[in-house]
């Protein structure tokens, strides 16, 4: 591998995209759509009571990854094929560029842009980050698994670009690609979600729906203080609850949450999520990237144990405002800690990186020449 | 890093001598099937340094096939080749540092430059910034395109792109040429360019494989002729053994009738063309003869010349049974 061959093929794309196509036109429509999206989410939040940082910046970060996903694939879906379609490929293998430095040129000059429709993003994230609410390691982070998301995104479109022999054809596929692993991967979770759902016995220890109808006082013949004139069910107390069991619905969301994994806006939005004072997953404001982190967490973690006995009874019965506080507390804080040891993007980054390596690794072979086996309908030259 | 990437003279220049084996071209009965469409059935052919060897044969003859397996990019299914002693399937770099290709319808980068290509095209053959860039310069002098370095290569018209893809194929002073067509939409000072390039780059010791479909070019371009049809080699030849060929002479003389008796008496079969007589010769010996004859036999001969050039006479007669 040659450092200079591999920049000169980056550099002819380059020269190529910036010279051929309206890309300032398409930087500067990039910048603007942006810039009114950061401002509308934050013309939305700026009187609430929440902090408007984290939802800035969630909202900014997914548009990036959508009009990424959108830019980056035409770049590279028509790279490959394109060149042949030209008659230039043929000419650029028959000098002492290899067919790695090829692929890895063409992939490096696409990414590289992708970062510069990234870096122009920027201001309007610090901006999202001098709102307050989020941690610098945050975004850092968030960004990195956005850079990585990117150029395996550009990967695919390469994989398609060399498969194909029209760009068409390359391009359609690569979108399906996409649209699969953004929206298909949901689709299948909702329905195998609902495929996989039993109906289960639980113990429960709780206060039973008997009481509620059988423990109606009846209506006192002298009103007394701090007692309603007409009839009342008392709070129950802690001799109120029982052990008893209940058939519910449990679907089996541990299966199935590779799904999910798979879809790169989970990737994105579990691996730097929202920590917002709140605790509790709706609780810090529309903070649509630690909705998606709880959501694909809890699905990880499925329906627990359904042998222990589920205690409902610290829900229902009576208690002082401090004991209702304690209590949720500490069910925030185990929910959490819950969270913590489910985190789902490194499988999902995992899986994306897989998918990007065997990309160019199929794109690498099939632009590798001499060619022995040519594949109908595809001319080397 | 394989001993591949170490920096290397760019191309040996025409003075570079084989690694081992033959110098030239060495292609032994090649095969390639596409699917269901054999390309290329079984073709032989030598090129040798210093020479300029043609390759003829019609539309589908396999010509541009065996090029593209010359060129590194196809694998023969069958047979051998060798470019300067190295095999293009087990070693292609050390091949493609030493061959310059020009397919038949050169495709350029349309964003860049005609100057900026060939710089494209020197870093890609590993030469140093400074050496590509006098190169360039040398070879757009070579043909002729230095008045139009700095226009985009889009705006070049056919023959001007075909000049451009000569450049490039010389760019890193290749021992080989391989060129598909390279006459192709160039007008007729451009071909004599064409011409007395590829002459004195044979004199300094290239090797040159040239396809055409123009004979006449050929013939007075090229040392040797390999006439190929059906994806086989019909006929190897040299070109100056081309006027020892059987082709056919036309007649015209002011007394049809004198002309026709001497005919007669010489025991030359004729054939009536229009006002004219054809008649078949079996090389310019004969012809010589029988055109002393006919002067003494007062049929006043008025034009007496071949109707096909002697590679245009071999090319048919090699492929007439083909038909």
């Amino acid at each position: 591998m040659s450092r200079k061959r591999l920049w000169t093929v980056a550099r002819l794309e380059l020269v190529q995209r910036v010279r051929t196509s309206r890309w300032p036109v398409v930087l500067g429509a990039w910048v603007v759509v942006i810039g009114l999206v950061t401002f509308a989410a934050w013309w939305a939040v700026r009187t609430t009571d929440v902090a408007s940082g984290p939802s800035l910046y969630d909202v900014t970060t997914f548009f990036v990854l959508m009009l990424g996903m959108l830019i980056v694939p035409s770049l590279t879906a028509t790279t490959v094929n394109g060149d042949r379609e030209h008659g230039v490929l043929a000419t650029m293998q028959t000098t002492l560029v290899t067919s790695w430095e090829l692929v890895l040129g063409k992939l490096l000059a696409s990414w590289l842009v992708a970062m510069c429709f990234l870096a122009t993003a920027l201001p309007f994230l610090a901006w999202a980050w001098a709102a307050g609410g989020i941690g610098f390691g945050r975004i850092l982070l968030s960004l990195l698994v956005l850079t990585v998301v990117l150029a395996v995104v550009a990967a695919v479109g390469l994989m398609f670009s060399s498969l194909t022999a029209r760009p068409v054809a390359s391009a359609v596929l690569t979108y399906l690609s996409l649209a699969t692993l953004v929206v298909g991967t949901l689709i299948a979770f909702l329905l195998a979600a609902v495929i996989m759902t039993e109906e289960v016995t639980v113990t429960v220890r709780g206060v039973p729906d008997s009481y509620w109808s059988a423990e109606v006082t009846p209506p006192l013949d002298e009103p007394q203080p701090g007692l309603p004139s007409e009839g009342f069910i008392p709070q129950p107390t802690e001799d109120d609850c029982t052990t008893f069991t209940r058939r519910q619905s449990v679907a089996h969301t541990e299966r199935l949450w590779p799904l999910l994994a798979l879809n790169p806006f989970v990737v994105v939005a579990d691996a730097a999520p929202s920590r917002t004072s709140e605790s509790s997953t709706f609780g810090g404001g529309f903070t649509p990237m630690r909705w998606i982190s709880d959501g694909s967490r809890d699905a990880r973690h499925g329906a627990g144990d359904l042998d222990a006995v589920v205690d409902e009874c610290g829900d229902v019965i009576a208690r002082t405002e401090a004991e209702s506080e304690d209590t949720q507390r500490q069910r925030d804080v185990a929910d959490r800690e819950r969270r913590d040891e489910n985190a789902v993007w490194p499988w999902g980054l995992g899986f994306l990186v897989a998918l990007g390596v065997g990309s160019v690794l199929v794109a690498e072979r099939r632009v590798r020449t001499p060619v022995r086996r040519l594949p109908s309908g595809t001319r080397i030259a | 890093m394989s001993s591949d990437d170490a920096p290397v003279p760019p191309g040996d220049g025409p003075t570079g001598g084989p690694p081992g084996g033959a110098a030239g071209i060495v292609v032994t009965g090649v095969r390639r099937v596409f699917g269901d469409v054999v390309a290329v059935d079984d073709i032989s052919l030598v090129a040798r340094p210093g020479e300029v060897t043609a390759l003829i044969g019609p539309n589908g003859a396999g010509k541009t096939t065996l090029m593209l397996m010359l060129a590194t990019l196809l694998v023969p299914d069958r047979g051998a080749i060798t470019i300067d002693g190295i095999d293009p399937v087990t070693d292609p770099r050390a091949v493609r540092r030493r061959i310059g290709w020009m397919p038949d319808g050169f495709g350029t980068w349309d964003a860049l430059t005609v100057r900026e290509v060939l710089h494209t095209i020197g870093a890609a053959y590993d030469l140093p910034a400074a050496e590509a860039r006098a190169r360039t310069e040398e070879v757009l002098a070579q043909v002729h395109l230095g008045d139009l370095a700095d226009r985009r290569a889009r705006v070049l018209s056919r023959g001007q792109k075909q000049r451009l893809g000569m450049a490039r194929a010389l760019l890193h002073r290749p021992t080989t040429l391989i060129l598909d067509e390279p006459a192709s939409g160039l007008d007729p000072r451009s071909r004599i360019e064409l011409r007395d390039l590829l002459r004195s780059l044979a004199a300094a010791g290239t090797t040159v494989l040239v396809s055409s479909h123009i004979l006449t070019e050929l013939q007075e371009m090229a040392d040797r002729a390999v006439i190929v049809a059906g994806g086989r080699t019909i006929e190897t030849q040299a070109v100056d053994g081309a006027p020892r060929a059987l082709r056919t002479w036309r007649i015209a003389a002011q007394d049809r009738t004198r002309l026709v008796e001497a005919l007669d008496a010489a025991a030359v079969v004729w054939r009536a063309a229009g006002t004219t007589v054809d008649v078949d010769l079996a090389g310019d010996d004969e012809a010589a003869e029988l055109l002393a004859g006919l002067a003494g036999s007062g049929a006043r001969v008025t034009a007496y010349a071949p109707v096909h050039g002697a590679m245009e006479a071999a090319y048919l007669a090699a492929t007439e049974e083909r038909r």
